[in-house]
């Protein structure tokens, strides 16, 4: 057992003054975030006529405001079933992927057609140079906005959509063609810095490859299914192909429940009389 | 009364072979004259001066008081791209200005009042200018050419001689400074005149009668009197720089080195008259003798000295020109650089200049013909398709309804077509094999016959057929029926 400490004689002087209890304090409450809740605000606003009070608005209500359009706005494709699966169409500013064995070189084609009919610019990585101008502008591209890059690998054709993401050209499709891929895999960062560049130049970037590239870096990723082609005339007669039914599921999406499906078709007459085409989703 | 400025240049040789190897400024360095024995220095750095070496000495002499001294020859290329930056530099300040050789122009400064506190606020503006180019530069302002000149030509810079003082500015100074033939300037010597001013009292009768009509000129001069009228240039149709180098080049990299100053001081300048680079002509000396002439086209203006330097590069490395380089010219012919107009409402436009600068870069990498905008082709065939050259129209002011898609089916095509075997039976094909495709054909359509071009020399022919394969693959495949040949044209569905 210590014996306890003797005290002082009177006349010594302690060198160190005994430290003061600190006396707990708490956090001061931080200042009203939302600067409409203010009293000052509030009573600005009540003090004007509701019409214009509508419609005053103050700086972190704007900035909040650009941020929730920007993150609503989105592109759309073309095909309204694909929209509707996406929540509206492609995010903009994001990458969406779409992978898979079935259709999609026809989502692609739509799309770029949905984008240069707004007076976008529009570019397409045509990776397998599988692209007919011919098709195209009946499917409605303006090819006049479109600007049509064909690189030999995969790593090309992802430096070329950072290249042209950061001219500011609005809608970038990178198609992947069939496979296997031409080239090496690139590596995640190289999709990461797409993905920067996507979102700090507001560029939409739609990703087309037979399998999942792009990882956790896209926006939303849809997987096609095997497309079942659809043929005129009866059994033993002369057939023409009427088109082909696309499959898709939302495989994953950032702000959308996932696991949705959709079918679609596409049409390889290229006429406007529905009659022709036996099946319509 | 008219208003003039004079740039000058001192040792215009030397500042001009300083500005192409600016390494060397802080160097003893002197330019010559001549080849072997026969090199005289022209001119010297502030260095090499102060250790004794002077304009006039041989080669030889001036090694021996300075071994370390560094020579080099005078380059007219140099020279004249150096008095082209003093011109541009000059047309910053005016519109109307005259070049007058050998690292001095005019210009009209009337009506720079209102951009200037002063006129020597309007000379030290232009000094510094001129140094932002890699030209020291002195400047001078007078009522006449030739006041203006000798004010530039003083040491201490800039001079502004107030308008009608022409005559007391020149008054004390040399008669040397009048720049007179060795005839007249000896005669006025012996006449005991040393200044200016003393000639300028004399009765201009007296001089004429005595040294002709040199004399009446001189005596119009002295007193500050000077006829000739600004001459105003016109603007050229090329912008161009380059310079001979002091070893013939083997190797890409150190002529790039080389090649990247060149550009970069020649889009400086072509960005001071507001122009960008449309096409670039890069001309090689080659040693021992020979000339490598290239062009490049820009998709669009641009004055990306990284871009053209890539495509350069790129151009060098695909044809090599064969032999060392001893020199390079580089002609850039200018375009006015396409501006963007903004929107308020519509989609926003893209920079041109930007574009043209990445679209130049992929085209580098990826090859000629791999970018740009697809075309249609008139024909049938359908691998058929055209490139041409990006150049997309203004967005629209607003903003319109995104159209309904047509959900058209896409094929993608196969360029060039897949050989493929096919067997048939009744008439229709039964099974696919090859590179792409293996298997049995569970529905086919088709023939649909294609021929164009029969009046060519290669005519086409083709039967085109729709097939499904059991694996569920469809594809478009064509017969040749001349050759009997099949092919995969095209594969929907992926």
């Amino acid at each position: 057992m210590a014996a306890p400490a003797p005290r002082l004689y009177p006349i010594q002087v302690p060198l160190l003054r005994p430290e003061a209890p600190l006396k707990p304090t708490l956090v001061p409450p931080p200042p009203p975030v939302e600067p409409g809740q203010r009293d000052e605000v509030r009573a600005l606003r009540a003090a004007l006529d509701p019409a214009v009070a509508a419609k005053v608005t103050n700086g972190a209500e704007l900035v909040r405001a650009i941020a929730r359009r920007r993150r609503e706005a989105t592109l759309s494709t073309g095909v309204e079933a694909l929209d509707a699966l996406l929540g509206g169409g492609l995010a903009r500013g994001k990458m969406t992927e779409l992978a898979g064995r079935g259709e999609r070189y026809s989502f692609v084609v739509s799309a770029l057609a949905s984008a240069t009919s707004l007076g976008e610019a529009a570019a397409l990585i045509d990776l397998g140079d599988a692209f007919d101008p011919q098709l195209g502008d009946a499917a409605g591209i303006d090819l006049r906005r479109m600007l049509w890059v064909r690189p030999q690998t995969m790593k090309q054709a992802v430096m070329a959509a950072e290249m042209i993401g950061a001219t500011g050209i609005q809608f970038i499709a990178v198609d992947a063609g069939l496979p296997p891929l031409r080239g090496k895999r690139v590596g995640d960062a190289s999709w990461v810095r797409l993905a920067r560049t996507a979102e700090s130049h507001g560029c939409t970037i739609l990703v087309s490859a037979p399998y999942p590239v792009t990882g956790t870096t896209s926006e939303a990723m849809v997987q096609t299914f095997a497309a079942r082609a659809k043929w005129l005339g009866a059994p033993r007669a002369p057939k023409v192909l009427a088109g082909v039914e696309a499959r898709l599921r939302l495989e994953k999406h950032r702000h959308k429940k996932t696991g949705e499906t959709a079918a679609v078709f596409f049409s390889s007459l290229i006429t406007h009389d529905s009659s022709l085409i036996p099946h319509h989703s | 009364m008219t208003r003039l400025a004079c740039f000058y240049v001192p040792m215009f040789s030397l500042a001009a072979r300083l500005r192409s190897e600016p390494s060397l400024r802080e160097e003893a360095v002197a330019v010559v004259e001549g080849n072997g024995g026969a090199a005289r220095v022209v001119a010297a750095t502030r260095r090499a001066r102060k250790k004794g070496i002077a304009a006039g000495m041989t080669l030889a002499q001036a090694r021996s008081i300075m071994p370390k001294l560094i020579a080099r020859s005078r380059d007219a290329e140099c020279e004249r791209t150096a008095q082209e930056a003093l011109i541009e530099v000059a047309e910053t300040f005016s519109p109307r200005i005259e070049d007058a050789g050998s690292g001095m122009v005019f210009i009209d400064i009337d009506g720079l009042e209102r951009h200037y506190q002063s006129e020597e606020e309007l000379a030290k503006a232009a000094i510094h200018a001129s140094d932002s180019m890699g030209l020291p530069a002195r400047v001078g302002i007078a009522a006449s050419k030739l006041a203006a000149r000798v004010a530039a030509e003083l040491p201490k810079s800039p001079v502004v001689v107030p308008p009608g003082d022409e005559a007391t500015f020149l008054a004390p100074l040399p008669l040397a400074r009048l720049s007179p033939e060795i005839g007249a300037a000896t005669m006025l010597h012996r006449f005991g005149l040393a200044s200016i001013g003393d000639l300028a009292r004399l009765p201009e009768s007296d001089i004429a009668s005595r040294l002709g009509e040199i004399g009446r000129e001189l005596h119009w001069a002295a007193r500050g009197i000077d006829p000739s009228p600004l001459t105003p240039r016109a603007l050229p149709p090329e912008f161009r720089e380059g310079m001979e180098v002091e070893w013939p080049l083997v190797a890409l990299e150190p002529f790039l080195f080389i090649a990247s100053a060149a550009l970069d001081r020649l889009m400086k300048r072509m960005e001071i008259q507001g122009f960008a680079c449309k096409r670039i002509e890069m001309t090689l000396t080659l040693e021992p003798d020979g000339f490598d002439a290239r062009g490049i086209d820009l998709p669009a203006p641009t004055r990306d000295v990284k871009t053209i330097l890539t495509l350069l590069r790129l151009d060098l490395e695909n044809k090599a020109p064969g032999a060392p380089v001893a020199g390079f010219t580089f002609t850039a012919h200018p375009d006015r650089p396409r501006r963007a107009q903004l929107s308020l409402f519509g989609p926003a436009a893209i920079s041109p200049e930007k574009l043209a600068t990445t679209i130049a870069r992929l085209i580098s990498i990826l090859g000629d013909g791999r970018v740009g905008m697809p075309v249609t082709v008139d024909g049938h065939l359908p691998e058929r398709f055209g490139v041409a050259d990006y150049a997309p129209p203004p967005p629209p002011d607003l903003r319109p309804t995104p159209a309904r898609g047509r959900g058209l089916l896409a094929a993608r095509i196969f360029r060039p077509p897949i050989p493929v075997e096919v067997k048939t039976r009744d008439a229709k094909i039964s099974s696919l094999h090859g590179e792409e495709v293996e298997g049995d054909v569970k529905v086919c359509s088709g023939p649909w016959k294609i021929e164009e071009g029969w009046w060519r020399g290669d005519p086409a022919a083709r039967e085109y057929w729709d097939v499904e394969t059991t694996g569920g693959r469809i594809y478009r495949v064509y017969q040749n029926p001349v050759a009997e040949s099949w092919y995969l044209d095209a594969r929907f569905a992926w």
